[in-house]
C-alpha cells in the first residue's frame, strides 16, 4: 500500500513538473501564427550520438595520457573543439528560420487532418535536415538549399467536434555533425476544424419547414437531369460536366430537375429529446445527404440560420456552423 | 526505415574514401590480407548499394569476426601488444562497412575512424604524418556532414568545404587546450610495440652487422650543439661498449654480470667548459642513447652506466629528446679495477692461434702499450688491408685469423674486433665501442644529422695514466671515412646506398633537390623538438613565463577569454544576416516610408498590398492621407507598371516624396 501511495505521489510530482514545464514553454514561446526562431526559442543539447562521441573523446584522451603522445592530445582537443564549434553551426542551422501557419483542413472525427505550414529561411544560408513533427503526426525532413521556403504537409488524426489543436510542433535538427540536437517547440496557433461525426437517423423526422415550397422528400428522385449552364465558382465538383471539359469545351455545370423546387430546412428541433452532440451528428448526416443529392437545404439552429442552398461553399458553411456549435474560445 | 536514419549516397562515398585514406599510413605495418579485407568490404558494400547483394546475415557476420580474430592471431602469433590490437581495430573498421545500414552504424564507423587517426600517431608524429592525419580528420568530418544531408543522391565534392571550415575553426581553440591542459603521467601501463623491428646498432656485434646498417639511409638521430660543431673526425657517438666475446659475437655486459660495486660510473674529474648539445633520436625499440664522451645527462630520466654510456630505463619507442653535457678530454677510469682488467683482457681459449702469435711478436718488439697500439695501426695502414661495405664472409671459427691473414677486406667492425683481440692478447685492456661516427651538417639550422650508414665500431684501450683512450683502426685503413664520411670512403667501390636508388641522399649533387631535403630536415628538427619536447616540465616553464606564475584563476580566465575570442568571430560570421536579394532603390525607399508609418503607429502587415495598406493608413492618419496616397501610388507605378518610366525623374520624385514625408511620432499622433 505504501508503495502504491508513493508511486501516485511520484506520478503527481511528475504531472506537476510537466505542467510547470508546459507553462514555462508557453511563457517562453507564446503561441503565434508566425514564429521566427531566435535564441529565446531554440534549445540545444548534446544528442545521444554526442554523448557517445564524448565517450570516444575520453578514450582518446586516455590513449594520449597513457602513451604520453602529444599529437594524440592535439587530435583529442581538436575533436573536442569541433564539438564546441558544431554547437554554433547546429544552432545556426535553425536560427532565423520562420515558421508560418498556412492552413489546416477541416475534417470529420477519425480522419487525419492535413496541416500545412510554410518554412522560410530569412537569408541565403543553406539549411539541412530540418525535421518537423507534431506529436502523433508523420515526420517530414526538409532541406532549404536552392529554395528559400518550403511548404510542409503534416497529417495527424484529430479529436472530437470543434477546434482541434495539435499542440506544439517540434522542429529539430542535428545537422551538421549529429553531435548536438537543436530543437524548438512552437505553437503555431493552427487549429483544424472538426465536424460532427455524421450519424444516420432512419428518416428525417418532423420535417420542420416554414417555407411553403419546402417539401423536402428526400426519397424523390433528385437526379433528374435537365440541362447545362456555365460553371460558376462554388458549384459542386459533382455537377461539373467533366466529359465536356475533357473535350475542350468551357466548364459547364449540370442542372438537376429537383433543384429549385425542393428546399429543405434542417432544423435543430427536428430531433427532440436527443442530446446535443447526437443532434449535431444527425444534422451533419442529413446535410451531407442533401448535398450528395444536389438538393437545396438550409440550417436552422439556435443562433444560426443559413438560407437554403447547395454547393461546396454552402456545405462548408453548414458544416462549420455544426462544428462550432457551442464551441467557445475560437482560436484567432 | 525513417528518412533521417538512411545513409545518403553522398555520405556512403565519403565514408568509403575516408576508409581507404585512413588505412593507408598503417599499410606498411599490416599483413597484406587486411588490405584485401578493405577491398572486399568496399566491394560488398557497393554491391549492396546497387541491390545485387544483400547485407550479411548474423551467421556470416559472426564468421567474418571469427575469421578476423584468427587471421590476426595467425599473422602476429598473439592478440596482445599494440600492433595486433591496432590490426584488429582496422579489420573491424573494414568489416563494419559491410554492415553499414543505418545512420547509427555510420556513427560507430566514423568515430572509430577518428580513433584510427590517433593510433597512427603512436607510430609516428612526423610532420607529414600529422598533416595527413589532419586531412583524414577533414575527410571523416565530411562523411559526418554528408550523413546529415538527407536526399543527396549524388556524390558532392563540395561537402568537404563545410568540414574544412569546421576543422579550421576548431584549430585555434585546440592550440589553447593543447598548451593549457595539464600533462600527467601515464595512468596505467598500456600495450607496447612488440612487433616493431628494433633498429640501429644492436647489443651484440658479429662481423657484417655494421656493414648491413651502412646500407640504410634512415636518420638515426639529430644533434644540435649549443656552441660550435666540433670537427667531424671527433664526432664519435658512443652507444654501446662490448667487453665480452662469446660465440664469435662481441656483447655488452649484462647488468647482473657486473658486481654491485662496479655498477655505478666511477667519478670522473672534469675541467673546462662542457660541450652542450641536444639530441632527438628516432625510435629504436632499444634502451641505449648516443653521446660524445664523457657525457653527463641533463634531461631527467636519462641514466649513466658504468661504461660512461647513457641509457633510458624504458625502450625508446617514440622520438626521444635529451640534453647532454660532454667533456671530451676527461680521463675515464684513471685506475682500473681488478675485475675490469680481468674482463677486458679475457679472450676465448684456443681461438685465433696466429693472431695470438702475432700479438706476442709485436709485444716483444714494442716498448710500452702506446707504442704497441701505434705498431698495430701501422700494420693496418702499411699492409694491404681494404675497407669495403661488402666484406667477404668469414668462417665461424678463428675469424680474426681469417681476417688478418687471408681476406684482409673488412668494414669497421672487422678492424675493431681484430684490433681489440690483438691488444688483449698482448696484455693491454681493450674493448669494442659501437655507435655512430660523424654526421651530415645541415647548414640551414646547424644540426648534425646522423644516418644509419654512419654506424661505426672502434676500440678503446686502457693506458696507464691516460685511462681509456679511443683508437680507431678504421682511420688507419680509410682515413677519408673519418674525415669525410662513408660516401667519400666508398667512392671507388660505388657501393654507397647502392640498394636504395631513390634515396634523396644519393642526389646530393643536384643542388635544388639537396636544399629541399635539408629544408625539410630542418623543419623536421623544429617540429620534433617542439612536439617531442613539449612535456610537463616544458609546459610548466612556458606557462610560467607567459602568465608570470600559474594559478587556477588565471588558468580559467585564459581558457574562457580565448574561448570567447575564438568562438565570437565564428558565431558572428555564422549568424550575421545575409540578405539574399539586393533590394532595389525603390523598395528601400518604400520600406523607409513604411518604417516611418510604423513609427507613427500604423504597421504594414506582412504581405499587405501597398494600396490596401495606403488606404488603411490614410484612414488611421487622415492628416497625412495625401502624402501616403501619393507615395503609394508612385511606388506602385514604379514597381508594377507594365512599362516602367524610362527616365529617373519618376524615381527622383518618389525619393523626394519619401524624404519629405515625416509623420509625427506615435505619442504626438495620439494626443
Amino acid at each position: 500500500m505504501v508503495k502504491g501511495r508513493r508511486s501516485t505521489t511520484g506520478q503527481d510530482f511528475r504531472q506537476r513538473l510537466r505542467q510547470r514545464f508546459r507553462s514555462w514553454v508557453n511563457r517562453r514561446i507564446p503561441p503565434a501564427r508566425v514564429v521566427t526562431l531566435d535564441q529565446k526559442r531554440i534549445f540545444i543539447f548534446p544528442s545521444g550520438t554526442g554523448l557517445f562521441f564524448g565517450a570516444c573523446l575520453l578514450l582518446m584522451l586516455l590513449v594520449a595520457i597513457n602513451y604520453q603522445n602529444n599529437m594524440s592530445y592535439a587530435l583529442t582537443f581538436l575533436l573536442a573543439t569541433l564539438f564546441i564549434v558544431a554547437t554554433l553551426h547546429t544552432y545556426a542551422n535553425l536560427s532565423g528560420l520562420t515558421l508560418r501557419a498556412v492552413r489546416a483542413a477541416a475534417v470529420f472525427p477519425g480522419q487525419q487532418s492535413e496541416f500545412v505550414l510554410q518554412l522560410e529561411r530569412g537569408d541565403s544560408r543553406e539549411r539541412f535536415a530540418l525535421h518537423l513533427q507534431w506529436p502523433g503526426s508523420n515526420e517530414t525532413l526538409v532541406n532549404l538549399v536552392e529554395e528559400d521556403s518550403a511548404q510542409v504537409h503534416l497529417h495527424l488524426p484529430v479529436g472530437e467536434r470543434g477546434w482541434y489543436s495539435p499542440g506544439r510542433l517540434r522542429l529539430e535538427s542535428t545537422y551538421p555533425l549529429g553531435l548536438l540536437r537543436c530543437w524548438t517547440w512552437v505553437d503555431l496557433d493552427l487549429c483544424a476544424m472538426v465536424y460532427p461525426r455524421p450519424l444516420a437517423s432512419a428518416e428525417l423526422p418532423g420535417l420542420a419547414s416554414d417555407q411553403p415550397d419546402g417539401a423536402a422528400v428526400p426519397a424523390l428522385g433528385s437526379d433528374d437531369f435537365y440541362g447545362f449552364r456555365d460553371y460558376r465558382s462554388g458549384d459542386s465538383l459533382r455537377q461539373i460536366h467533366w466529359k465536356g471539359l475533357a473535350r475542350g469545351m468551357a466548364p459547364q455545370s449540370k442542372q438537376y430537375g429537383a433543384y429549385a423546387s425542393r428546399s429543405a430546412w434542417l432544423d435543430w428541433e427536428m430531433f427532440p429529446g436527443v442530446g446535443v452532440e447526437q443532434r449535431l451528428s444527425h444534422l451533419c448526416h442529413w446535410a451531407l445527404e442533401f448535398e450528395g443529392r444536389g438538393e437545396e437545404y438550409g440550417l436552422h439552429m439556435p443562433g444560426v440560420r443559413i438560407e437554403p442552398g447547395t454547393g461546396e461553399r454552402h456545405r462548408d458553411r453548414v458544416l462549420q456552423a455544426l462544428a462550432l456549435y457551442g464551441v467557445v474560445g475560437r482560436p484567432a | 526505415m525513417k528518412p533521417d536514419q538512411q545513409v545518403p549516397r553522398n555520405a556512403l562515398v565519403w565514408i568509403i574514401i575516408s576508409l581507404f585514406t585512413l588505412v593507408a599510413p598503417h599499410a606498411e605495418r599490416l599483413p597484406l590480407w587486411v588490405l584485401a579485407v578493405y577491398l572486399f568490404a568496399a566491394g560488398w558494400r557497393i554491391m549492396v548499394y546497387q541491390g545485387r547483394w544483400s547485407f550479411p546475415g548474423r551467421l556470416v557476420k559472426t564468421a567474418l569476426i571469427v575469421a578476423g580474430f584468427s587471421g590476426i592471431y595467425l599473422s602476429y602469433g598473439s592478440l596482445l601488444g599494440l600492433e595486433p590490437t591496432i590490426a584488429l581495430l582496422l579489420t573491424a573498421f573494414a568489416l563494419k562497412l559491410v554492415e553499414l545500414h543505418r545512420r547509427k552504424d555510420a556513427y560507430v564507423l566514423l568515430f572509430l575512424g577518428y580513433f584510427i587517426c590517433i593510433t597512427e600517431f603512436l607510430f609516428s608524429q612526423d610532420l607529414l604524418v600529422v598533416l595527413y592525419s589532419l586531412f583524414n580528420v577533414v575527410l571523416v568530418t565530411t562523411a559526418l556532414v554528408a550523413l546529415h544531408r538527407p536526399g543527396e543522391h549524388q556524390f558532392n565534392r563540395k561537402t568537404i568545404r563545410l568540414a574544412s571550415i569546421l576543422v579550421l575553426q576548431s584549430l585555434p581553440l585546440m592550440l589553447v587546450l593543447f598548451f593549457l591542459f595539464p600533462r600527467i603521467g601515464p595512468l596505467w601501463t598500456v600495450p607496447i610495440k612488440s612487433h616493431t623491428a628494433k633498429t640501429g646498432v644492436s647489443d651484440f656485434m658479429r662481423p657484417g652487422d655494421i656493414s648491413r646498417l651502412g646500407k640504410s639511409d634512415e636518420v638515426a638521430f639529430r644533434v644540435q650543439f649549443d656552441g660550435d660543431i666540433p670537427p667531424q673526425s671527433s664526432l664519435y657517438w658512443r652507444g654501446l661498449v662490448f667487453s665480452r666475446l662469446e660465440e664469435g659475437a662481441w656483447r655488452s655486459l649484462r647488468y647482473y654480470d657486473i658486481p654491485a660495486s662496479e655498477r655505478r660510473p666511477p667519478p670522473v674529474a672534469i675541467q673546462g667548459e662542457p660541450l652542450g648539445y641536444q639530441v632527438i633520436m628516432a625510435p629504436t625499440q632499444q634502451n641505449w642513447l648516443y653521446s660524445l664522451r664523457y657525457a653527463r645527462p641533463v634531461t631527467p630520466g636519462v641514466m649513466s652506466s658504468a661504461d660512461y654510456l647513457l641509457f633510458s630505463p624504458t625502450e625508446v619507442e617514440d622520438e626521444r629528446l635529451y640534453r647532454v653535457q660532454s667533456w671530451p678530454d676527461a680521463v675515464l677510469d684513471a685506475t682500473l679495477s681488478d675485475w675490469r682488467r680481468e674482463i677486458d683482457l679475457r679472450l676465448p681459449a684456443g681461438e685465433n692461434p696466429r693472431t695470438l702469435a702475432l700479438a706476442a711478436q709485436l709485444r716483444a718488439r714494442a716498448g710500452d702499450d702506446a707504442e704497441l697500439v701505434q705498431a698495430v695501426l701501422e700494420m693496418f695502414s702499411r699492409q694491404a688491408f681494404g675497407y669495403t661495405l661488402e666484406p667477404p664472409l668469414l668462417p665461424s671459427r678463428d675469424q680474426v685469423d681469417a681476417f688478418l691473414f687471408q681476406s684482409r677486406l673488412g668494414f669497421c667492425e672487422h678492424f675493431a674486433a681484430a684490433f681489440v683481440t690483438l691488444m688483449r692478447a698482448a696484455g693491454v685492456p681493450a674493448r669494442v665501442v659501437a655507435g655512430y661516427q660523424g654526421g651530415e651538417i645541415n647548414p640551414l639550422n646547424r644540426t648534425v644529422i646522423v644516418h644509419q650508414f654512419d654506424a661505426h665500431a672502434w676500440a678503446e684501450v686502457w693506458l696507464e695514466g691516460e685511462g681509456w683512450v679511443r683508437v680507431d683502426p678504421t682511420a688507419a685503413v680509410a682515413p677519408e671515412r673519418i674525415e669525410w664520411g662513408l660516401e667519400q670512403a666508398m667512392e671507388g667501390e660505388g657501393s654507397f646506398l647502392s640498394d636504395s636508388p631513390l634515396s634523396p641522399l644519393r642526389y646530393r649533387g643536384i643542388a635544388w633537390l639537396n636544399t629541399l631535403r635539408l629544408r625539410y630536415d630542418a623543419l623536421t628538427w623544429r617540429w620534433q623538438s617542439w612536439v617531442v619536447g613539449f612535456d610537463r616540465a616544458e609546459q610548466f616553464r612556458l606557462l610560467n613565463k607567459a602568465f608570470d606564475g600559474i594559478s587556477a584563476r588565471k588558468f580559467m580566465a585564459v581558457l574562457l577569454a580565448s574561448g570567447l575570442l575564438v568562438l565570437g568571430p565564428v558565431a558572428f560570421t555564422l549568424l550575421r544576416k545575409r540578405h539574399q536579394h539586393q533590394l532595389s532603390e525603390t523598395d528601400r525607399c518604400y520600406l523607409r516610408f513604411c518604417d516611418r508609418l510604423a513609427g507613427a503607429g500604423v504597421r504594414r502587415e506582412p504581405g499587405e498590398p501597398p494600396l490596401v495598406f495606403a488606404a488603411r493608413a490614410a484612414r488611421e492618419l487622415p492628416a497625412l492621407a495625401p502624402g501616403i496616397q501619393r507615395i503609394s501610388a508612385l511606388y506602385v507605378q514604379l514597381t508594377y507598371a507594365l512599362e516602367p518610366p524610362a527616365d529617373s525623374a519618376a524615381l527622383a520624385e518618389f525619393r523626394r516624396a519619401v524624404r519629405q514625408f515625416s509623420p509625427p511620432a506615435r505619442a504626438a499622433a495620439g494626443s
